[in-house]
Parts: structure tokens; C-alpha cells; sequence
């Protein structure tokens, strides 16, 4: 099962309010989508149908666009993305082993979100940090010549960040 | 514009500006293999297969997207084409299976054609294996995604000719794929199954899931659906004298590609097993297989003697509207000439006999007064009354087509929410009945603001003084008292209506099973001569329920006009006829298909002949109608099955399917099409066209034909609207346009600017309210309607297979807040009662309806959702009542 929680219907109110913004943009979808994404966190299905009427797509080509995309997302998204660096460098550097620290600590798999929404973790083939292998980055911030006892005390800050 | 003259294979080849080099080669006659390109699509150059080499740069591009520049010289079979051409097939092929031997799609896959053309086999490069299989449980349509090229084909044809959009690409890169939404399977997606995708899939990708026969193609024969009134050109592919499968039509100018559901697999009912195979005569009660000659000689003897004892008059014919051309006048003459009497009609009156009046009366000709093509072409399109969806899907294909890619406004009148309610501009919704109100509305709003086409109206028309005097009362703000649209709603449409260059009126039986239909006709054309959207462009259109709805009122199977609505009471056109036949003809107004029952019931009818109808389903009040067609003294139903109706009958005649016959079907719009053979009649059943001959010469007065193609030649020499008409010297089987369809409109004058008469009249209506208002007791509005899978009363759609099984049965729609009131639920089974009679159904929840308005297909003979409505007549057309009653609902 999807470790996710259920988290409360989003709320699409905020949805029609942005789309009353793009009414007369000619190529409005792309725009849309990201400022969906980062009012609600990511792009919940139920708004793709709106979208569709406000921007006169067939809803399938909203679903063609946000599913081609890396950057859209259709399930909520933890507060801290975790993103564990798999490139050559840190892999030779043991990568693996801080990928396995992660998944045990936050106890997801790749491309998951704990059950209490603060971590989502995520892989990534290069941060283009060799320098700082083996890598990884919480939110914006870089963190490099991971250790698993370093693993530990990273997320650890963010865990004690909202409370 | 100056042709462009390129080198093509070193010969000099011209086209013209914007042409691409694909559509030049095979003008000329050169072939260059494709995957992804279709002539029906915008070519979008995914396959890469077509490139070609332009030998003054050595550059490839790919022929389907280049447009052809002045001085180019291209080789199509250069080395370096050749070369690539092989190395993009084969990595095409490291991605498809190699299971060719067990694919159904055989020898009709373009792709194993093209390796095959280029000698490719198995491949050296490292196979990447595809997507699995979806599991789909529908009876249409099959995906097997691994063999799926990524040619997009499906994907252009759903968005850019049909615009359902059911499907696009998900995902990126590797595992990109044609999906539904939220990737679900096909049967819980918007799709709705018209085939048109896998009639184009070059592949093995998209296939039937239930073929009614498998093998290889031997034969494809060209011929024209037998459901709506479309006249959708298919092209049936044969083995075994069994139908395999059915196709888009090439080259029709009609359905262009595309079909529905019913067109792509509904023809499976020709092979059902409860088709009649001999003659039956009920002896004691029971049916008795007898031979043709002793049939035809019952019948031959029972109509003289009924005739002998108590008149031509005693007699009654009921021709169909699913039948071709050639029967139609076949059954007429008989009727006329032989039995004496003029009491014939056929199916349409039950649903568009309103547009002879309707129409005839203001514009001169009762029927669609243009083409599809200026349909699709119209500025502004009003829709009215009709969900499109089902009664006339490739109108709607057109109408979606012409909204989304050209610009048109889409203006829809109707209470219900259709497949169209997305795409308009403006959709206003009057209360049910309420149509003559709204739209006299809108035709004083044109005249107060001088919105009319004043040019049109003084040179084209008389009697606009009658008119605009008759619209006074219909203010903006009675018209919102009466319809419960705003005034300026109202007022908005009439402008866009009017505002339009180019405006077009579709209609159909929301508007003609009305008790008001042939009033509410002539408002429509009045809106549309004020506008001048008619006899040069725009137009209206009349859509039709059956294949041959248009073609049997054009020939004359009406009670009171002979072929060519040519009137029974002119000396004149009684007088060519007679000469023609060598007989005496009565003037004397015949029966419409109700009247012939309630003449029955009266005993002034003795005897019926009814050929593929079925008035036990179709009629309104069906107990009433049971009993009088089982008290007549005599009843002969030919038909395909063993209906409602025929199990009633003496005598039952086996007719053959449209499949199994030759002759034309006349669609809404008035094109004349040919109907092929394509198999053999079935057991002993017979062409109606046949039938009708053999019962004459049982009679003991021969019709003079050896071959339909002489029955033509007569209706063209007798019918203005068919001159030029005839089926050609060269007919072969398979053979795509014979001289049939060179011109089809040729006599359709309205098409050439012209009122038949010289002016169009303008027929001032008056709205009255309507009699099915919801009262205390019965406090529900039922509405009756058609749905897609299904047509008429079934009795070809529920014995097609596929269809039935996806659509197996009846059900009532109703909002929820309705039905928490009365304490009903989903799926719970109800009664739906009228003061006439009651039906049990299932409930299913619509969030669309409006309150106090229930809805149920009227295609099911378990639920004869007919038997609750009264006999209520159109006074001008003697069409039944059959949209709207008042009914309410029990829980069981």
C-alpha cells in the first residue's frame, strides 16, 4: 500500500482562482501548472479536468503534459525532498550505502513520502558535487563526504524543523 | 497561384504551392512507404519512414511535413534513402514483437508490408521489450500496446476527427504510450468505441476484441450503414460469405474516416441466430415454415378477397425507413397500383415527418438544404434538441471539428446536457416544450434590431409583414417568463445567431416528436431566412433516425404525396404516374401510420402490410396497438426477425439484411448512395425489393422490372429530385464512386441559391404550452431519447452481439436530489407509471438533469417505454407525441 497518508481533499478553490488569471493567455498550461504546483504542493488529479475546461485541452493532454514533465508532480510531496546524489563519483564513493542509511531512517522508498508528509526522498543521476562525494541534497541545501552517522544528524535537523 | 515544378526520380513533376512532396509523389504516381501519415490528419513526420533525399544538398527530410519548393530534386530510392529508410524500420521493428505468424492483423499490417517491400526480416539489433498488454473487457476494442509504433495515428484521429479525447501520449521517453485518463482501461474512459482508431492503426496494436468471424480478407465491398440517417459509407471486408469486419468508407466525403459504434460493429445482428430463414404461416396459433409460393399465394388470395369484400380502402401498407430506394417505390407502386389505395406511409413519420410540412411549407423542399462540408465551415452553428452523440455522431464529429480547429461558435439550445454542452459558446437551456417561444424570441430580437438580412428578405422572401406582426407578443421578457432563460441570454444568442457570416440550424427529434413539431420547424426556417442563412450558405438540417429516412418520404411512401412529393390530389403528377403504370390511381388521401391504427381499431382497416417496422415498439401507446394489429383479419410483417410486431402477424416474410442486397439508401442531407451486396441472403430470405415483385406477380399483375437498376431508371425518370441518378454502366463490385455518387446534389435545388417555388415564405407559429406538464400526482417529466449503442426499437442493435452485450438494457436517469425525495437510490428498481401504462426499470444517477426531468432510452423491447405515452397526434404531421410525458415513480 502507498505509505502516504490521506491527506485532506485539496483544496481546488485555489485552482480556479489561478486559472481566472491565465483566462486570456494564448499558451497558458506550462505557467499554470507550476504555479498549481507550488501553491498546493503538487498537482492533484482531481484539478486536471478543471484545467482542461480553463484552458480548452482535453483533459488526457493536461495528463500528457504534467506526465512528460520531471518537474510536475500528482501526489503531495513531503515538506523536506530528500534527493540522494546515484552518479559515478558517489557511487564509487558508497553512494549505495547512503541511499540504504536514508531509505532505513525515513523507512520509504525511493520516490515515497513518510507517512507524516515531512520527507519525500528522491534520486538523482548527478547534483554535480564529485567534489563532494558521496552527495546529497535537503531542500536547497547541498550536503557532501556523507558518512551514515552524518546521514543520521542531517535528518535530524530537518525531522525537528516543524516542530 | 503559380505551380511548382520539382524533379521527382528525374522526371519533372508540378504541383501546387503548400503541396508536400508525399501528396506530389502519389499524385504522380510514385509510392513512398508511410506509417504515421493519413490523409485525414495533420501529418506531424513521427515515422521517419518517408524521407526522402534532395540530391542538389544530399539533405533527407521527411516527404509527409516537407512542402515542395520550386527547383528541387528529389529521389525517393537514393542509396542514402534507402540505407536510413531501413535502419529507422528496423529499429521500429527492435521494439515490435515478432509474432506476425499469430497476429490477427495478417497481411493488412503496414508495417510488416513496408519490411517485407524492403526486405527486412529478423533483425540484428537487441529487441527492447514493450509495454504488457491492458486488460480491456469491452466487446469493441482490443489494445496490445506492445505492437504500438508511437505513430500517434489513434491520438490525431480521436483529438482532430472525432474530438472525444479519449486518448493522448502519458508519460516521456521509454515509456510513453497512447493512454486514457489516469490510465484506466478504454470501457471506463470517455471513449465511446467508434472504431475510428482502429481503422486506422497501422499495426496490430489496436484490434477487434470480438470478431463475429476471422481470416483473411478475400473481398471488400463498399456500401452504406444501415443504422442512422448519417449514411456513413462503410466498407465491408468478406470471407466465407461472412462479414469479417467493417471500415471507414475510402475517400467518403461523408464520414471522412471515421464511423461510431454502431457503424463499426453493429453489422454482427445480420448473422445473429434469430434471423428468419423461410416463410412462416401462423396456422392455429402457432408459426408454420412453409415454402415462398405457398406464402405469397396466402397473402396474394387474403388481400384479393379483402379487397373484393370491403375495399382498397380496408387496406393499409407500412413501409420502412430502414429500407432502400428501389423498395420503397417498389412497395408504393404496389400499393397504388395494384391494391388501389394510397393508404401507405412509412417509419420516418414517427420522428421526421414534421419536416415535411415543416420545411416544405416555408422553403420549398422538406429536407437538409445543404452539405455537411458548409456545416463545417459555419461561423455560428445552433444546435437544438438533439444529443448528437447518438442520434447523428458524424454530425457531431463535424460540429466538434468545426469548434475546436475552425473557429465556430457553437450555440446549443437544449434542457439536457449532451456531448456538445463542453464545446459551446453558449448553451442555454429552455424549459421542455418551450422551444417555439424561445426561438420567436430570438427571430423579434433580429427584426427589432435590425439584425436581418434585409437584401435576402426583400428579394427572396414574401410574407415577413405576417411574421413580424406574429412575433410582436414574443418580448424578451415573455420569452424569459416562458422558457426560464434570461432576457439576455436570449437576446445574446439571437445576436451571435444573427452577427454570424455564415449560420447553420441543426434539429432533430427533440424538436419533430413534439405535438408542436411542425410548428417549431417553421420558426426554425423563418430564423434562418431572416438571416439569409439559406439557399447560398449555412442551412438547415434535418437529421434523420434511419439509414433511408429521407429516401422513403422521397419516394413517395406517404399517404397523401406520390414519389417526388409530388401531391396525390394534382391530376397532373396522378395522371404521369398512372400513364407510367398503365393503371387508374386514387386521389384520395391515404392513412398516416397512426391513423392506419386508429382506423383499425375502428374496423375501417382490415389488413396490414408492414415491412421492417415494428409499431408494437415504435408506436405510442403499445397495448392498444398489440390489440388492434391481433384483431385484424389479416397482417403480413416482413422482416429480418421474428419483432414484437410480426409475432402478431398471419403470415411472416424473411427479408435480407442491407448486407445481403442491392440498391440506394438518400441520407439527410439528400445524397443518393449505393447499398452493395456483400454476402448471400441468409437461408430463404429474400431482398425486400424482391418480395414485394414476387407478391405482385402472385397477384396476378407483374411489375415490368428485370432488375433493380430499371426501377432506378423509372424513379429518375419520375422524380425531378433523382434525374442525372442511375447506377452507372461500368458497376463492378468494390468499385469506390460510380456515377451514383458523381453528383450527388445535382437536383437538391436549394443547394444552387434557389427556392424551389422562387421565394421562401415566412410561416408565422405560435408557441402554445405544452400538454405534458408535470401535475401533482404524475410529477415527473419523462423524456424519451435514443442511445448511442442502440437505434430505433432495437430490433437490429440488441441482436447485434457487441452491442447488446455492452449495452444489455433499459434504465431511468434521474438526478440525486430527485431521487432522495422519493427515497430511491442507485441501482434500485422502480416503476415509472404514466396514466397509460407503467415499465420497470433500473435507476441510475445523472448529476446533469434538470429537477423534475427523468430521462430513458426508448431502444429496448424488455422496457417498451412507448407503452406509457397516449396517442397524441402533430396536427399538421400526424406525428405521434413520443418525446415528453408526464409520469411518476414507485419504488418495488
Amino acid at each position: 500500500m502507498d505509505k502516504t497518508v490521506e491527506t485532506a481533499k485539496p483544496d481546488l478553490k485555489q485552482v480556479d482562482e489561478i486559472l481566472s488569471r491565465y483566462q486570456d493567455q494564448k499558451w497558458p498550461l506550462i505557467p499554470l501548472l507550476q504555479e498549481v504546483q507550488d501553491e498546493i504542493g503538487y498537482i492533484p488529479p482531481e484539478a486536471i479536468e478543471p484545467i482542461a475546461r480553463g484552458t480548452g485541452l482535453f483533459p488526457v493532454q493536461v495528463q500528457g503534459v504534467i506526465t512528460f514533465y520531471e518537474q510536475f508532480h500528482t501526489t503531495p510531496r513531503g515538506k523536506n525532498i530528500v534527493r540522494v546524489c546515484r552518479g559515478t563519483a558517489c557511487h564509487v564513493r558508497g553512494g549505495r550505502t547512503i541511499l540504504k542509511i536514508v531509505k532505513q531512517n525515513l523507512d520509504v522508498e525511493e520516490g515515497e513520502t513518510t507517512p507524516d508528509m515531512n520527507f519525500t526522498l528522491e534520486t538523482v543521476p548527478c547534483l554535480g558535487t564529485c567534489f563532494l562525494a558521496p552527495a546529497m541534497m535537503v531542500n536547497k541545501n547541498y550536503y557532501g563526504k556523507l558518512a551514515p552517522p552524518k546521514v543520521r544528524n542531517i535528518l535530524q535537523q530537518y525531522d525537528n524543523a516543524g516542530d | 497561384m503559380e505551380a511548382i515544378t520539382i524533379t521527382l526520380n528525374g522526371v519533372e513533376v508540378s504541383g501546387h504551392p503548400g503541396m508536400t512532396i508525399l501528396e506530389l509523389a502519389r499524385e504522380s504516381g510514385v509510392d513512398i512507404p508511410t506509417l504515421c501519415y493519413d490523409p485525414h490528419l495533420i501529418p506531424i513526420g513521427a515515422c521517419r519512414i518517408c524521407l526522402v533525399e534532395d540530391e542538389r544538398s544530399g539533405r533527407l527530410s521527411a516527404s509527409c511535413v516537407t512542402p515542395i519548393e520550386p527547383g528541387m530534386v528529389i529521389n525517393t530510392k537514393s542509396p542514402k534513402v534507402m540505407e536510413r529508410r531501413k535502419m529507422i524500420l528496423k529499429l521500429i521493428l527492435a521494439s515490435h514483437p515478432d509474432t506476425c505468424l499469430v497476429c490477427d492483423k495478417g497481411n493488412r499490417c503496414e508495417l510488416r508490408k513496408i519490411a517485407s517491400d524492403m526486405e527486412v526480416g529478423l533483425i540484428e539489433l537487441v529487441k527492447i521489450p514493450q509495454l504488457a498488454t491492458i486488460e480491456e473487457v469491452n466487446p469493441f476494442i482490443e489494445r496490445d500496446l506492445s505492437k504500438c509504433i508511437l505513430c500517434a495515428k489513434c491520438i490525431r484521429a480521436d483529438h482532430e476527427l472525432v474530438v472525444q479525447g479519449a486518448i493522448e501520449y502519458i508519460n516521456r521517453g521509454f515509456t510513453s504510450k497512447p493512454a486514457t485518463l489516469n490510465d484506466e482501461p478504454l470501457e471506463k474512459s470517455e471513449c465511446t468505441f467508434c472504431g475510428t482508431c482502429v481503422a486506422i492503426c497501422p499495426t496490430g496494436a489496436l484490434m477487434e476484441t470480438k470478431r463475429p468471424y476471422s481470416g483473411t480478407t478475400a473481398a471488400i465491398v463498399s456500401t452504406i450503414c444501415p443504422f442512422c440517417g448519417c449514411g456513413c459509407n462503410i466498407d465491408l471486408e468478406v470471407k466465407d460469405n461472412q462479414i469479417v469486419r467493417a471500415r471507414p468508407g475510402k475517400g467518403s466525403t461523408v464520414n471522412r474516416g471515421t464511423l461510431c459504434v454502431k457503424g463499426s460493429y453493429g453489422f454482427d445482428f445480420t448473422r445473429s441466430a434469430e434471423r428468419l430463414t423461410s416463410p412462416l404461416v401462423k396456422v392455429n396459433g402457432d408459426f408454420q415454415v412453409v415454402s415462398w409460393e405457398e406464402a405469397l399465394g396466402l397473402v396474394a388470395s387474403e388481400f384479393k378477397r379483402i379487397k373484393e369484400n370491403y375495399g382498397s380502402g380496408s387496406l393499409a401498407l407500412l413501409s420502412s425507413s430502414k429500407c432502400t430506394n428501389e423498395e420503397n417505390y417498389l412497395l408504393q407502386r404496389f400499393a397504388r397500383s395494384i391494391l388501389g389505395t394510397n393508404n401507405i406511409d412509412n417509419g420516418s413519420r414517427l420522428y421526421s415527418a414534421a419536416n415535411i410540412i415543416g420545411l416544405g411549407s416555408p422553403v420549398g423542399f422538406p429536407g437538409t438544404t445543404n452539405h455537411l462540408d458548409a456545416l463545417e465551415q459555419s461561423d455560428v452553428i445552433l444546435v437544438t434538441e438533439v444529443n448528437l452523440t447518438s442520434a447523428a455522431p458524424i454530425v457531431e464529429y463535424a460540429v466538434k471539428r468545426a469548434v475546436k480547429y475552425k473557429g465556430a461558435k457553437l450555440l446549443l439550445i437544449d434542457p439536457l446536457q449532451t456531448g456538445l454542452s463542453s464545446f459551446a459558446h453558449l448553451w442555454l437551456r429552455p424549459k421542455i416544450g418551450t422551444d417555439i417561444a424561445f426561438i420567436n424570441g430570438m427571430a423579434r430580437v433580429i427584426v427589432t434590431e435590425g439584425l436581418l438580412d434585409e437584401e435576402f428578405v426583400t428579394r427572396k422572401t414574401d410574407n415577413f409583414e405576417a411574421l413580424s406582426s406574429e412575433l410582436e407578443r414574443y418580448t424578451p421578457e415573455y420569452v424569459e417568463q416562458v422558457t426560464g432563460v434570461p432576457s439576455d441570454d436570449m437576446r445574446h444568442a439571437a445576436q451571435l445567431f444573427a452577427g454570424a457570416t455564415t449560420a447553420s440550424i441543426v434539429y432533430g427529434a427533440g424538436i419533430t416528436q413534439h405535438v408542436t413539431g411542425t410548428n417549431c420547424v417553421m420558426a426554425l426556417a423563418n430564423l434562418a431566412m431572416l438571416t439569409g442563412n439559406i439557399g447560398r450558405r449555412g442551412g438547415i438540417y434535418a437529421l434523420q433516425r434511419d439509414c433511408n429516412g429521407q429516401g422513403a418520404c422521397d419516394m413517395g411512401t406517404i399517404p397523401n404525396l406520390l414519389p417526388g412529393y409530388q401531391s396525390v390530389e394534382d391530376t397532373e403528377s396522378i395522371k404521369k404516374f398512372a400513364d407510367c403504370w398503365g393503371t387508374s390511381l386514387s386521389a384520395d388521401v391515404g392513412l398516416t401510420a397512426v391513423e392506419m391504427i386508429e382506423h383499425a381499431k375502428d374496423g375501417k382497416v382490415m389488413s396490414m402490410y408492414i415491412m421492417g417496422e415494428n409499431p408494437v415498439l415504435s408506436f405510442p401507446n403499445s397495448t392498444l396497438v398489440k390489440e388492434v394489429l391481433e384483431s385484424l383479419d389479416f397482417l403480413v410483417v416482413q422482416d429480418m426477425f421474428l419483432t414484437e410486431t410480426a409475432k402478431l402477424a398471419n403470415v411472416v416474410l424473411p427479408a435480407a439484411s442491407f448486407a445481403e442486397k442491392e440498391g440506394t439508401f438518400t441520407n439527410f442531407e439528400g445524397r443518393v448512395q449505393r447499398v452493395r451486396k456483400v454476402v448471400e441472403p441468409l437461408g430463404d430470405s429474400l431482398p425486400d425489393s424482391e418480395i414485394v415483385l414476387r407478391l405482385a406477380n402472385s397477384m396476378g399483375c407483374p411489375m415490368p422490372y428485370s432488375s433493380l437498376q430499371q426501377v432506378m431508371d423509372e424513379i429518375r425518370d419520375l422524380v425531378p429530385l433523382y434525374q442525372g441518378i442511375g447506377y452507372g454502366s461500368t458497376e463492378t463490385k468494390g468499385e469506390r464512386r460510380d456515377e451514383l455518387d458523381r453528383d450527388p446534389f445535382r437536383n437538391r435545388r436549394l443547394y444552387k441559391g434557389q427556392f424551389p417555388s422562387g421565394f421562401g415564405r415566412f410561416s408565422p407559429v405560435q408557441y402554445e404550452p405544452p400538454v405534458e406538464i408535470p401535475g401533482d400526482e404524475y410529477n415527473f417529466t419523462l423524456l424519451v431519447g435514443s442511445i448511442l449503442h442502440h437505434s430505433g426499437t432495437g430490433s437490429k442493435t440488441s441482436r447485434s452481439p457487441r452491442l447488446s452485450e455492452f449495452s444489455p438494457e433499459a434504465y431511468v436517469e434521474i438526478g440525486p436530489s430527485d431521487a432522495e425525495q422519493i427515497g430511491i437510490g442507485q441501482g434500485d428498481e422502480v416503476k415509472v407509471i404514466s396514466p397509460l401504462g407503467e415499465v420497470t426499470t433500473v435507476v441510475r444517477f445523472t448529476t446533469t438533469l434538470p429537477d423534475g426531468v427523468i430521462v430513458m432510452p426508448n431502444s429496448f423491447s424488455s422496457t417498451p417505454v412507448n407503452q406509457l405515452f397516449d396517442i397524441v397526434l402533430d396536427p399538421l404531421s400526424k406525428t405521434p407525441a413520443l418525446k415528453a410525458c408526464a409520469v411518476k415513480l414507485e419504488r418495488i
